[in-house]
């Protein structure tokens, strides 16, 4: 099975762009991954994946009313959807500015809710399975621009504004004393976060969204020393996860975002154990010095 | 840099903090404000930096209204405690000076600073592995990287250790020499060897007093004499 997995990678066209649309998500997904673990938002991407998927939901709703000429592409819808999810998660945060993470799950419920409405009254629930757990291995060379396209957008904007991201995500509360405009370094945080979600949504599906940028930035922040290396290490671990997770997907016929997402927390927990061992020795070295 | 407080009061709810307050600083002041825990230094503190609306009487900074007031970078600002600050995450001492509007050919002054807060060795080491009174002087040299006009220091010894006291209000002594006004929040006794020009006494009952440092030490300033 190994051996086909390989020789089909050089062979079979279907494969090839799975590895090029995990490789390309790989990068972006622990960059985008990185600011929401900073801002400590870990559920905001599980939030807008949810919301993202009412917005494909309804585009699937609408085509079955007979308006597919504009609603072919449910990404487009999913990409607006998650903005709006965004602006709803917000307002609910100023509204509860003491238990700012209830915003999460109200925002998240009524995504998930009014995402089951239309799939149903779409009649399309067959492919509800798909949005879920995602299906890298079926991805078309139409997705694969749109995440090359996304991965240049967010890249050009990490080395644009690489100073406000890190002044904002570490320290939000004296951005203003460097010069940064807080609400709309927001609102553009939360348009490319939501771009970036929705792409995601096709190859990891709703649920396995936020793991596959939150999983290995958890994993480099153990074991890198500065900023810098902790965003290289985190894309380390994320495309180790995703060529891992592709041949396993493969060779078990299981779905790939599940596959990845299962081989990132596994590459979690062994830098885990790796990192305590490290620790308790060099514990063990200082100790004596001390007395 | 000059700031004019006119008849400045501040309430939660019906429990006013601040009454009828006013004072103005001028270029070269070093003010320090001093009072008890719930006196109202950190709500005045936040008044000054925008933080609370100022809904009864005016702050001016150059004569320019606090309200819709843009130039927050000519201020510099190391809060008292880094709640907000997101910790783990690992980052250096120079990635968090980054930030600053301080052009990469500037960077001995970045050096500089760093060597004056006695931080330099620490410039490439990660900020988890300090300890409080090292972070703090970090974010002093933040702050001034901006080259601001003013700088507001609230508690700033609150983390560092007593013998590391003196040596930190030298070089806060330091950049006031160096041109800049200063604005420190303190909770303990106020001590001579801080080079501050003004004081400001709060207490609970929203009472203050404002005096010069020679008012404020009348008798031992003579002594000296």
């Amino acid at each position: 099975m190994m051996l086909s997995f390989f020789t089909d990678l050089f062979t079979q066209d279907f494969m090839q762009r799975a590895l090029l649309a995990g490789l390309l998500l790989g990068v972006l997904a622990p960059l985008m991954g990185s600011i929401v673990v900073i801002r400590r938002l870990s559920f905001i991407a599980d939030t807008l994946g949810h919301f993202s998927l009412v917005g494909v939901s309804v585009s699937l709703f609408l085509a079955s009313i007979g308006w597919s000429a504009f609603f072919d592409k449910p990404l487009y819808l999913g990409i607006v959807f998650s903005v709006i999810g965004g602006l709803l998660i917000e307002l609910f945060r100023r509204y509860y500015k003491n238990y700012k993470e209830i915003s999460m799950p109200i925002v998240m419920s009524l995504g998930a809710a009014l995402s089951a409405i239309f799939f149903s009254l779409s009649k399309r629930t067959g492919s509800l399975y798909n949005y879920i757990f995602g299906s890298i291995l079926t991805i078309t060379n139409y997705y694969i621009v749109l995440i090359g396209i996304t991965l240049f957008m967010v890249l050009l904007l990490f080395l644009l504004f690489g100073k406000q991201v890190i002044s904002v995500s570490f320290d939000e509360s004296s951005a203003k004393f460097q010069g940064i405009n807080l609400s709309l370094f927001q609102i553009s945080f939360i348009v490319v976060l939501s771009i970036a979600v929705s792409v995601l949504l096709e190859a990891a599906g709703v649920l396995l969204v936020s793991s596959m940028m939150i999983i290995p930035v958890a994993a480099a922040m153990k074991v890198g020393w500065s900023y810098r290396s902790t965003l290289v290490i985190s894309i380390l671990f994320s495309e180790l996860s995703v060529f891992l997770g592709l041949w396993g997907a493969y060779s078990l016929r299981i779905p790939s975002g599940a596959s990845i997402v299962a081989i990132n927390i596994i590459v979690l927990v062994i830098v885990a154990f790796i990192k305590r061992i490290v620790t308790r020795k060099r514990v063990k070295i200082v100790n004596p010095t001390l007395e | 840099m000059r700031i004019d407080l006119v008849n400045l009061s501040f309430a939660y709810g019906h429990r006013i903090v601040i009454r009828n307050m006013s004072f103005s600083l001028n270029n070269g002041d070093f003010l320090v404000i001093q009072g008890k825990n719930g006196s109202g230094k950190s709500t005045l503190i936040k008044c000054l930096l925008g933080m609370n609306p100022v809904k009864s009487g005016m702050i001016f900074y150059n004569h320019e209204d606090i309200v819709g007031f843009k130039k927050w970078p000519t201020i510099g600002y190391v809060a008292q405690r880094f709640e907000d600050f997101n910790y783990e995450f690992p980052i250096t001492v120079n990635e968090i000076l980054s930030v600053s509007q301080v052009k990469r050919k500037d960077s001995s002054e970045k050096l500089k600073l760093l060597d004056r807060m006695g931080i330099l060795p620490l410039l490439n080491e990660n900020i988890n592995n300090l300890s409080g009174g090292q972070l703090q002087r970090v974010f002093i040299v933040r702050a001034m990287l901006n080259n601001p006009e003013l700088l507001i220091l609230d508690e700033p010894t609150a983390s560092i250790d007593q013998e590391n006291v003196t040596y930190f209000y030298k070089a806060v002594n330091e950049l006031h020499a160096a041109g800049v006004n200063i604005i420190l929040i303190s909770h303990d006794d106020v001590v001579e060897t801080l080079d501050f020009t003004h004081i400001l006494t709060v207490d609970s009952e929203s009472d203050y007093s404002f005096q010069t440092k020679t008012e404020y030490f009348p008798h031992k300033e003579g002594e000296a004499k």
